[in-house]
């Protein structure tokens, strides 16, 4: 049975809680506790309900609804013309890969890494939070990569699995909102790969005998990023 | 369906979402930035954001989330462009004490002073239990935290406006 002190937790973090009934029907304080809660809790939400103004909609530009099929559709990358046969190459090359432990089949990596920004939307929060050292070292451990701060403020950090393999996802903060960063020691690329979308763009990159991934928002300038990114990586293999 | 339709259609449906959740929106941005005029931009932002990735809200049961997201995260691009500028709680601007003169009742009043008060890691998953009906898990979801911390925080805020309303009381007394 719960003693006071876990009840209190419990009905403190959510006055609608309606467990401990057992608690309760030996405890009057507690039981008195609870209704004091409940009746903070509506004056909690009174106080909230502040008045709302009149919405004022603004200008809405016009949108191309044309080519909108799908959001699959919509973020699929294309390469730029002049990068086309390179691009092509390293797309057959990845032809056929399988997200691990599951049935879902990618026609390229840079497939694969779009649909996999979408399973993690909660990574691409704005926040001036840096993940911890401890963190970081766990998600790039020194057997895979070094990799110092220069890369810029890194606010996520999480194992993943990309092309059946293991790879550090990270996020940094840009100046347009957050931008992913996956480090892929084992893919090795001759050339860079553009990913480009309605609402992001990125690019997977060659760095020495595996390739980084830098992906933001569509109009956030990735160069600098790029750079500070690749001179912060360094394989440990 | 041609263009114009599927204009038409798009426009329709960004419509019905803004009608069913502005005053969640507004109210959000608005205990975020403790600010109502800051809240007005932020909402506006966040509509135009909207407008333009409403393509991707593939889940219409998804809608009520994925908006105060775009809020949450317009809200903090406006203070990052504002280099993190912070209320200064006993030195208000006209905008910021329109928030807490909102339909005045001393009662109301007090809480208000009291929610206000709130550090920003209290004050934000209480706004969203309480005011948007989040479970913790979406809570936790939302901010990035755990469940434990989530319920930490909900706990520690209650506990902090509970002391404050006593505070008051006891003054109110002591002033009687």
């Amino acid at each position: 049975m719960m003693n006071c002190e876990d009840y209190r937790e419990a009905i403190g973090a959510n006055p609608s809680y309606d467990g401990g009934e057992a608690h309760l029907s030996a405890c009057t304080d507690c039981l008195a506790y609870r209704d004091e809660m409940r009746a903070l809790d509506r004056a909690i939400g009174r106080a909230l309900a502040i008045s709302v103004p009149v919405l004022k909609t603004p200008d809405l530009p016009e949108v191309d609804t044309t080519g909108v099929v799908s959001l699959a559709e919509r973020r699929r990358f294309r390469a730029p013309g002049w990068m086309a046969i390179a691009a092509t190459l390293v797309l057959a090359a990845f032809v056929g890969i399988r997200m691990y432990g599951s049935n879902v089949t990618y026609p390229s990596l840079a497939d694969e890494i779009v649909a996999h920004l979408d399973h993690e939307p909660y990574a691409l929060r704005v926040t001036d939070k840096p993940v911890d050292d401890g963190r970081l070292a766990k998600v790039v451990p020194a057997n895979i990569a070094h990799m110092n701060h220069d890369a810029g403020l890194i606010t996520y950090a999480q194992t993943c699995v990309i092309n059946g393999k293991k790879i550090p996802h990270l996020v940094i903060q840009g100046e347009q909102g957050p931008v992913t960063i996956l480090l892929l020691p084992d893919e090795a690329i001759d050339d860079a790969v553009q990913i480009e979308g309605e609402s992001i763009s990125g690019v997977i990159l060659p760095v020495g005998s595996g390739s980084v991934a830098i992906i933001g928002e569509r109009n956030e300038e990735l160069d600098t990023i790029q750079q500070n990114v690749v001179n912060s990586v360094a394989w440990s293999t | 369906m041609n263009s114009s339709d599927a204009g038409t259609t798009r426009r329709r449906r960004f419509d019905e979402l803004v009608v069913v959740f502005h005053q969640d929106m507004y109210r959000y941005a608005a205990w975020l930035s403790r600010d109502r005029t800051v809240a007005e931009d932020v909402v506006q932002e966040s509509l135009l954001r909207a407008w333009k990735s409403l393509d991707s809200l593939r889940d219409g049961a998804a809608a009520k989330h994925w908006l105060l997201t775009i809020v949450r995260r317009e809200n903090a691009r406006y203070f990052e462009r504002r280099r993190l500028e912070t209320v200064d709680v006993d030195n208000l601007t006209p905008s910021q004490e329109a928030l807490l003169a909102d339909q005045p009742d001393h009662e109301l009043d007090d809480m208000r002073d009291a929610i206000y008060r709130l550090d920003d890691d209290y004050r934000e998953p209480l706004v969203l239990q309480v005011l948007m009906g989040y479970s913790t898990n979406e809570i936790g979801e939302l901010m990035g935290l755990k469940q434990g911390a989530v319920l930490t925080r909900l706990h520690r805020a209650r506990s902090k406006l509970r002391n404050a309303m006593d505070s008051e009381m006891a003054s109110g007394r002591s002033e009687s």
